[in-house]
């Protein structure tokens, strides 16, 4: 099926892969932020990194629990608030990319992180909005990175906690959104691309046919005429940098 | 005059139905102590405004004492989510739940006696569906330019709790490392109590290093550790062990959360003092 690399690996390796070198980043935890942090050790070396909670350009070097551990915040530039990030550089146009995780997305890209309905119709919430309807609502373009669980694909989201590239078939822009929205969601078997048509198969990963990407996303989605690319696999000096500096743990890159 | 007083009597002029602002964030400078100071009182009615959910929010409406939760969601990082929280949303807390930046927004405006601030944030979200019936959200027109744009509402809690690092007798209070919101949310409350590692006499704290100016702060309580077990940076780390027991006990909750908040938090002064 696959080579020698973890589900994770080849989501951060193939997220970090469509990152720029000028990019002034606000990124969620978990695998957003390993796939910054991946690009800011090799390919995007000059990309810049915020904490929605009032951090400029952290460097850890030990895994945190989250944003708001300490060690997140090792050797910043400098520390402020919510306004000074959310505020002026993200609501200020000075963000140019978010990077965030979802329950669920629809062709658009448009993100639910606040609920999920199980079948007997419990619902089970999760860890709210946060910064995440800020980032997607005001950054340049955003990706979003997300296991390929057939369950997480949807024509429409259940609970639309921040739009997408378009609403109600759309542009954002005419309903007062700036930024682009979401550009890609990057999972462990493929990249979508987010167009004004739809969502896009762009590419599958090393080991992945299009034809078993497309029968586990039970959403509408365009093959291009050529077919999809073929992600470039992890190298050997990315899977080093992730096994043993960025995620020794393996809280979540396995 | 010296606004330093006991944790007690601080915490005392916080009564049944008011509107508390907290600042604590996930698992970092959350106001332990205080929050604990009103479980052990039995307040009852209160509306909490807290941009990130943490601890010591998960702690009072655990405990009974929230009517109305305004947050932007929350957690308590990779230890667990807010269990008691969700449980209580799930069985009917009223809740009105925004993104990060409209709720500090809606604080910003209150700070500055501005009705509201326009921003660009929420918008076309079922997040926004929800809020306008509260009164919090609503799109309007941009008088200027003609286009949408939402108008958060400002908001005026009663009382605001702020942990932080030094402080002196007039309430001077210096926060280290990132800031969050918690400037927004003292200034926008009508009274501030400032629980601080360390209270220093007049002239012990150097002007640039102040974060909640005295001239907002109505109280000041000596605390030590009274944020553990969160972090409280320039101070000390999380405790890992009682957060992750913390938040085994709150997705158990009933009685195992009760019992759990009882010896870990309501313990008696004289043993706490000791653990100190």
């Amino acid at each position: 099926m696959t080579g020698d690399w973890t589900p994770g690996e080849m989501m951060a390796v193939a997220a970090a892969s469509l990152l720029r070198d000028d990019d002034v980043a606000l990124v969620g935890l978990g695998l957003p932020q390993i796939a910054a942090l991946l690009g800011q050790r090799t390919t995007t070396p000059g990309i810049q990194l915020l904490l929605e909670l009032g951090v400029f350009m952290p460097h850890p070097v030990e895994p945190a629990m989250g944003i708001a551990d300490p060690r997140m915040w090792k050797d910043a530039w400098s520390y402020g608030g919510v306004i000074d990030v959310l505020g002026a550089m993200l609501h200020g146009g000075r963000v140019t990319l978010g990077i965030l995780g979802a329950l669920q997305v629809d062709p658009s890209g448009s993100l639910n992180t606040t609920m999920v309905s199980a079948a007997d119709g419990s619902v089970r919430r999760f860890n709210g909005s946060g910064g995440g309807n800020d980032i997607e609502s005001l950054a340049g373009r955003v990706l979003v990175v997300m296991r390929h669980d057939s369950r997480k694909f949807r024509p429409a989201v259940e609970f639309l906690t921040s739009p997408g590239r378009m609403l109600d078939g759309r542009p954002r822009a005419e309903y007062g959104l700036s930024g682009g929205g979401t550009v890609a969601i990057i999972t462990d078997r493929a990249i979508l691309q987010i167009t004004d048509a739809g969502a896009v198969l762009a590419s599958v990963h090393p080991g992945q046919s299009p034809e078993s990407v497309l029968a586990s996303t039970p959403m509408p989605l365009i093959v291009p005429a050529g077919g999809p690319d073929e992600t470039a696999a992890p190298t050997a000096l990315q899977q080093r940098l992730l096994r043993d500096e960025l995620d020794p743990k393996g809280w979540y890159l396995g | 005059m010296s606004k330093v007083s006991s944790l007690a009597d601080a915490m005392s002029t916080v009564t049944d139905g008011a509107h508390l602002a907290l600042t604590g964030f996930a698992i970092t400078r959350s106001a332990v102590a205080a929050a604990a100071e009103l479980v052990r009182a039995g307040r009852r009615g209160l509306t909490l405004t807290q941009v990130i959910g943490s601890l010591e929010t998960d702690l009072l409406v655990g405990a009974g004492c929230v009517d109305r939760l305004i947050y932007s969601g929350g957690s308590l990082d990779r230890f667990g989510s807010l269990h008691s929280v969700n449980r209580a949303i799930s069985a009917g807390l009223p809740t009105e739940e925004y993104s990060t930046l409209s709720l500090t927004l809606r604080l910003l405006a209150g700070s500055l006696g501005l009705p509201f601030l326009p921003t660009r944030s929420l918008i076309g979200s079922h997040l926004l569906a929800r809020l306008t019936p509260t009164g919090g959200a609503m799109m309007i027109t941009d008088p200027f330019s003609g286009a949408p744009v939402l108008a958060v509402s400002a908001v005026r809690p009663d009382v605001a709790i702020v942990h932080a690092n030094v402080c002196d007798e007039d309430g001077n209070a210096c926060v280290f490392g990132p800031l969050w919101s918690i400037k927004e949310t003292a200034l926008a409350s009508a009274r501030v109590i400032v629980t601080a590692e360390q209270v220093v006499p007049r002239g012990g704290i150097d002007p640039s290093r102040v974060t909640i100016p005295g001239a907002v702060v109505t109280a000041v309580a000596e605390v030590p550790a009274g944020g553990r077990p969160t972090a409280v940076f320039g101070a000390y780390d999380y405790d890992a062990t009682l957060l992750s027991e913390y938040a085994a006990a709150s997705r158990a909750g009933g009685e195992t959360f009760r019992r759990f908040v009882t010896d870990q938090f309501l313990a008696p002064d004289e043993i706490v003092a000791v653990a100190r």
